[in-house]
């Protein structure tokens, strides 16, 4: 297969098109894009709340991929190939905790929840255990390089991207003052959203304010076109920020508690970030918020949302005021991503026109995904 | 191993009882006729241990080592 030209995509904003129809609607691409943008960058799995006591395990199927979300008996979060090392059988098949090793339920080769063969029953002939051919240090769970930031726990699957902390350097300079221990809301504060979109749709949807006025009126009573800015880093990342984050209110006139030791800026100031290639986060005065945005295939996707506070215990009704409010938010674009996923199916359509004034943040997202897919082809053919 | 032995191994399979798999394995072990047979019911005995983070496993784990059947 050859690859789609991009050169367009790549062009300045007051020329470029957007990424073709293809990237959106041709699985071959869904797959060159699994490769070339999803496995090779830092892509969201999952959050660390999922597995927040010693030995929690959740499966995941990343891309077709299996993997196995784990905390390890020190509490370390871990990322594992969800297969045994022996005849290749999937090791856990739902969330459940291990409380001593993860038994592999065909012919029980046994591992520690730090990946380690600890033991492989019978290898040897009845009884027998061990053989020589079977060297255990070697036949270790396979971990995939993960990093955990602002609780989401971000994966390189092909093992060769450079550290999170270089990839992220200036975006985790520009959110240094908010980086403060989050603390999930709990079963109350996480929702799902399937929608009938390619991936990139919920991304580029995210990353500008551009539409907030049509598709969200009820935020432009307070939160007009002209209180938001385009962020913008070329190569990097991209979203818009807010001058007039206004706080939620409880019935009694209670709010959130605020992070710690935050500046003026924060004071009526949010920014909503999409980490490409696939996490979305807002972060505000006194919570946040992270989008994972699980590709499921060319057409399908399903976030997940998650909501943070600044302390572990807040009030119940109000978290629940604030699950109800983001949700009518987030369910508010889902008509525009499925909306844009159907128009890319009118073939003659040219991948459209950016604002330059205002799709800023798109144009940057669509040119890094053109980067990534053109450097990962080139050094795929040398 | 005898049939009373037998059925209630069985059972906590059926029942995913896996501290009473540990217990019976063992007990089989300990009536076992040959070392063949001994290092077989302990290596079940031993799986079950680890699985569950049983407090025997690591006597399981040392006889079996002694037996020349672990590591």
């Amino acid at each position: 297969m050859t690859h789609s030209d991009l050169s367009k995509v790549r062009q300045p904003i007051e020329t470029a098109n957007g990424l073709p129809n293809a990237h959106y609607t041709d699985d071959a691409r869904f797959e060159e894009e699994k490769q070339s943008v999803l496995f090779s960058t830092w892509a969201g799995l999952a959050v660390s709340a999922d597995v927040p006591e010693a030995g929690d395990a959740v499966p995941h199927t990343f891309l077709g991929m299996p993997l196995l979300l784990i905390r390890d008996k020190d509490g370390a979060v871990r990322v594992f190939y969800n297969t045994c090392r022996h005849r290749g059988m999937i090791l856990v098949d739902a969330p459940r905790k291990i409380e001593g090793a993860i038994r592999c339920p065909y012919h029980s080769w046994c591992y520690s929840t730090k990946g380690r063969l600890v033991t492989t029953p019978h290898v040897g002939g009845p009884g027998q255990n061990t053989h020589d051919a079977i060297d255990r240090d070697t036949l270790g769970l396979i971990e995939v390089r993960s990093h955990i930031w602002r609780d989401v726990v971000f994966i390189n699957v092909s093992g060769n991207a450079p550290d999170f902390e270089v990839v992220h350097a200036d975006l985790l300079k520009r959110w240094s003052e908010v980086e403060k221990p989050v603390f999930h809301g709990g079963q109350d504060s996480t929702f799902t959203l399937s929608v009938k979109s390619n991936w990139k749709l919920p991304v580029e949807n995210y990353c500008e304010s551009y539409h907030l006025p049509w598709v969200h009126p009820g935020l432009n009573s307070y939160s007009r076109l002209e209180d938001h800015y385009n962020i913008a880093e070329a190569g990097q990342y991209s979203g818009q920020g807010t001058l007039v984050y206004r706080q939620l209110t409880g019935e009694q006139g209670e709010v959130f508690p605020d992070f710690d030791g935050l500046s003026s800026q924060w004071d009526e100031g949010a920014e909503y970030i999409a980490v490409y290639p696939n996490v979305l986060l807002g972060a505000q005065r006194d919570h946040a918020f992270a989008i994972i945005l699980e590709p499921i295939d060319t057409e399908n996707t399903v976030e997940h949302i998650h909501l943070y506070y600044a302390v572990p215990d807040t009030s119940a009704p109000l978290r629940a005021k604030n699950t109800v409010l983001w949700k009518e938010v987030f369910e508010e674009d889902v008509f525009v991503v499925e909306g844009m996923q159907r128009g890319r199916h009118a073939a003659g359509f040219d991948g459209g026109r950016f604002s330059p004034a205002m799709d800023g943040p798109t144009h940057c997202f669509h040119d890094w995904v053109a980067t990534q897919i053109d450097t990962f082809t080139i050094k795929a053919a040398e | 191993m005898t049939s009373a032995l037998d059925a209630q191994l069985l059972a906590a399979h059926a029942s995913q009882d896996t501290t009473a798999l540990v217990n019976l394995y063992s007990e089989a072990a300990d009536g076992a006729q040959d070392d063949t047979a001994r290092g077989f019911y302990l290596t079940h005995a031993y799986v079950f241990a680890l699985e569950i983070n049983h407090p025997a496993k690591d006597v399981i784990h040392a006889t079996l080592c002694a037996l020349g059947r672990e590591q």
